[in-house]
């Protein structure tokens, strides 16, 4: 286990303050991809086709988007963003309750149900094949007055590979003696801290099981899912202890040292392990992960599943999501 | 990587043909025809001139992409592009660090070649690199000074957060929202490991060169490509131009502005070698030691480049006349 190592060569552009940037924004700020006429375009251009778009709110907050995939008003979701709504609310800015009915830990995606009776405007899905070449237009809904904005596909679409889980603490591969594994770093923030390990602990047992080396640690590791649950027993001066770990992922254990991440404000806490994915440059907040991500000609071509960092967003694509939807609806009971 | 297809791939096509067909004819008419073409309009009006000027950026990629590479150095990594066919990359000043370092240049294919800095400035943060391979490279063409203005549609490549095989290469749209002596301003979104990669033109030129972000992720800066043009000799010349040489190095004490014409004085510092010799506000120069002063990069560069006390002789235009004068450099912490 090995920090990765990825130089960081950009330098924050002190030279300019708030101030004068501001200024700036104001005579130049008519050209930007997402400024004030590219949007008004926009509105124009997609009026009346986001009706199936609604947003999901945990107390009075918006923690994500989600689309209207069935006009009984069952609507698709990220599952790990919108874990405790309570109720959505409609393009029209009306208010429902809903209730959680199917989620998947493959692809992150939730099934909600609204609770209302009427007849809801479903999501146009683009047919096959799609467009996933670089520099196709993309538009997504963004924020609480729903936002157009305007980005291209960014990068090659492909899966991306699982991490596996994460403690975020370093060993001493040359002390790995029946003793034990020695703990020679615990990063802050992370599984291993939150859950009280310390520098000089020796791991004894994971779940039962003797560990003699590290890569066995590893390879546990890399077999559980982040969120799931190991019980420790380690030597901490001369005592047993029991302590029970509840794996991180392995981008958020290690991204507390990347710079780029400080520039990118906040993040999908799942960034891995996704069968298949289109990349793009939408700047979206996290909170709008949730919602399609939609082409020129007003068909969804997926739904965005994760922001990475500010330059990157990942959508799962209709293909992906379109047969676990099939299987979802045909496992409603009819009314 | 996965194929992908094209759903209206004969829209697409026509639209190139279409472009390619206009260019030569376009050449000739004026300045109110060429805003026909989609991405020339101040906002583009409908969905075909966004697809134009998508088509437009993807016929471009196709060709910029094989020429655009990801620098490992000992510090980290970092991007550039191939501007000539014997191996010459620009990159970022920060990317190289020195002159005459040994790095890792990697195409989007994974392969892999050796490269050696040359040199740069930090003013600009403009930075060069030469394969140490004798092959013919494929290579995208630099744009001319002042070729890129304002409001100009473009696009950047790089990669971000280093090399990455299954990703490849990271595209970025958008557009320049200010150009200022050796500096671009655009809204195409950056992130650390896309230092020294290509900002494009639409007709697929290199424009700049990714210098420096700001915390609004649409708020980007960007080496202009006329530094390079403008200090060539001396960078290819394993000249790398630091900060540290501006304290070190002769000192002039004039404030000025780039015109098409030279360097206009704007302010005169007091008792500052420049004010000792008689230079005043307005004066225009011309030339420094008889080489052309076309930016404010290249004075700074040529008067830091001397030893403080140094005679260096200037050529500059006052009411009309002109007028050379020889000005012995001072040091900038002892005149201010």
């Amino acid at each position: 286990m090995k920090t990765p190592l990825i130089g960081l060569l950009f330098l924050a552009h002190s030279l300019l303050s708030n101030e004068p940037l501001k200024k700036l924004e104001n005579r130049s700020g008519d050209y930007r991809l997402n400024g004030g006429p590219m949007n008004h375009l926009l509105c124009e251009i997609f009026k009346d086709n986001f009706q199936h778009n609604v947003s999901l709110f945990r107390n009075e907050k918006l923690i994500a988007n989600g689309i209207i995939v069935d006009s009984r008003g069952f609507l698709l979701t990220k599952a790990s963003s919108s874990v405790g709504a309570r109720f959505v609310k409609s393009d029209a800015n009306e208010t429902f309750p809903i209730r959680i009915r199917k989620r998947d830990e493959a692809t992150d995606l939730a099934l909600w149900k609204i609770t209302s009776d009427q007849k809801w405007k479903v999501v146009d899905w683009a047919s096959e094949p799609i467009s996933m070449d670089l520099g196709t237009w993309v538009i997504s809904v963004d924020g609480p007055e729903q936002k157009f904005n305007l980005g291209v596909i960014s990068a090659s679409s492909r899966p991306i590979g699982r991490q596996g889980g994460e403690m975020g603490i370093l060993f001493e591969e040359t002390n790995a003696t029946s003793n034990g594994i020695e703990i020679v770093d615990v990063l802050p923030h992370t599984a291993g801290d939150r859950a009280g390990l310390q520098v000089m602990d020796r791991i004894l047992k994971i779940d039962g099981n003797r560990v003699k080396s590290t890569n066995q640690i590893n390879k546990i590791l890399q077999a559980k899912d982040p969120g799931e649950l190991l019980v420790l027993v380690i030597l901490r001066r001369d005592k047993e202890l029991i302590i029970r770990v509840t794996l991180g992922h392995r981008s958020v254990a290690f991204d507390l040292f990347n710079r780029n991440l400080l520039m990118s404000g906040p993040v999908s806490k799942r960034k891995d392990n996704f069968p298949f994915i289109i990349q793009h440059d939408l700047p979206l907040e996290e909170r709008a992960m949730g919602g399609g991500l939609y082409s020129l000609d007003r068909s969804c071509l997926g739904l965005n599943i994760a922001r990475i960092d500010r330059v990157t967003t990942y959508t799962l694509p209709a293909v992906v999501i379109l047969p676990i939807l099939k299987k979802w609806l045909a496992e409603i009971p009819s009314p | 990587m996965i194929k992908s297809k094209l759903f209206d791939i004969r829209t697409i096509y026509s639209t190139c043909l279409f472009c390619s067909l206009l260019v030569p004819l376009r050449l000739s008419s004026s300045e109110e025809n060429r805003s026909n073409f989609p991405w020339q309009k101040a906002v583009p009006e409908s969905t075909h001139d966004f697809s134009a000027i998508q088509a437009q950026i993807q016929l471009q990629l196709a060709s910029v992409r094989k020429t655009v590479v990801s620098v490992v150095s000992e510090d980290g990594t970092g991007s550039g592009i191939l501007v000539s066919e014997d191996g010459l990359i620009l990159t970022a000043a920060h990317v190289i660090g020195k002159s005459d370092q040994t790095m890792k240049v990697i195409f989007e294919d994974g392969s892999e070649v050796e490269g050696l800095s040359l040199g740069g400035s930090e003013i600009s943060d403009a930075g060069i690199l030469k394969i140490i391979d004798d092959r013919k490279w494929e290579y995208t063409p630099m744009a001319m000074s002042h070729a890129s203005k304002e409001g100009d549609w473009c696009f950047a490549l790089g990669h971000p957060n280093g090399f990455d095989k299954d990703r490849g290469l990271v595209l970025r749209v958008g557009r320049i929202l200010e150009k200022k002596e050796e500096t671009l301003r655009t809204d195409c979104r950056l992130l650390g490991g896309d230092s020294g990669g290509p900002l494009l033109s639409m007709d697929g030129k290199v424009i700049g060169i990714h210098s420096r972000i700001s915390q609004n992720s649409d708020d980007n800066f960007h080496t202009s490509i006329e530094s390079f043009h403008s200090n060539w000799e001396y960078f290819l010349n394993e000249n790398l131009h630091t900060l540290a040489s501006l304290e070190e190095g002769g000192f002039l004490g004039i404030l000025c502005e780039e015109t098409a014409d030279g360097l206009l004085i704007l302010e005169v510092i007091k008792d500052s070698p420049a004010q000792r010799h008689g230079l005043c506000p307005g004066d225009l120069l011309k030339q420094f030691n008889g080489v052309d002063l076309d930016t404010k990069e290249k004075l700074t560069i040529l008067v830091s480049s001397q030893v403080p006390g140094s005679r260096v002789i200037f050529d500059y235009l006052r009411e009309g006349w002109e007028i050379s004068v020889q000005i012995t450099l001072g040091k900038r912490s002892v005149e201010q």
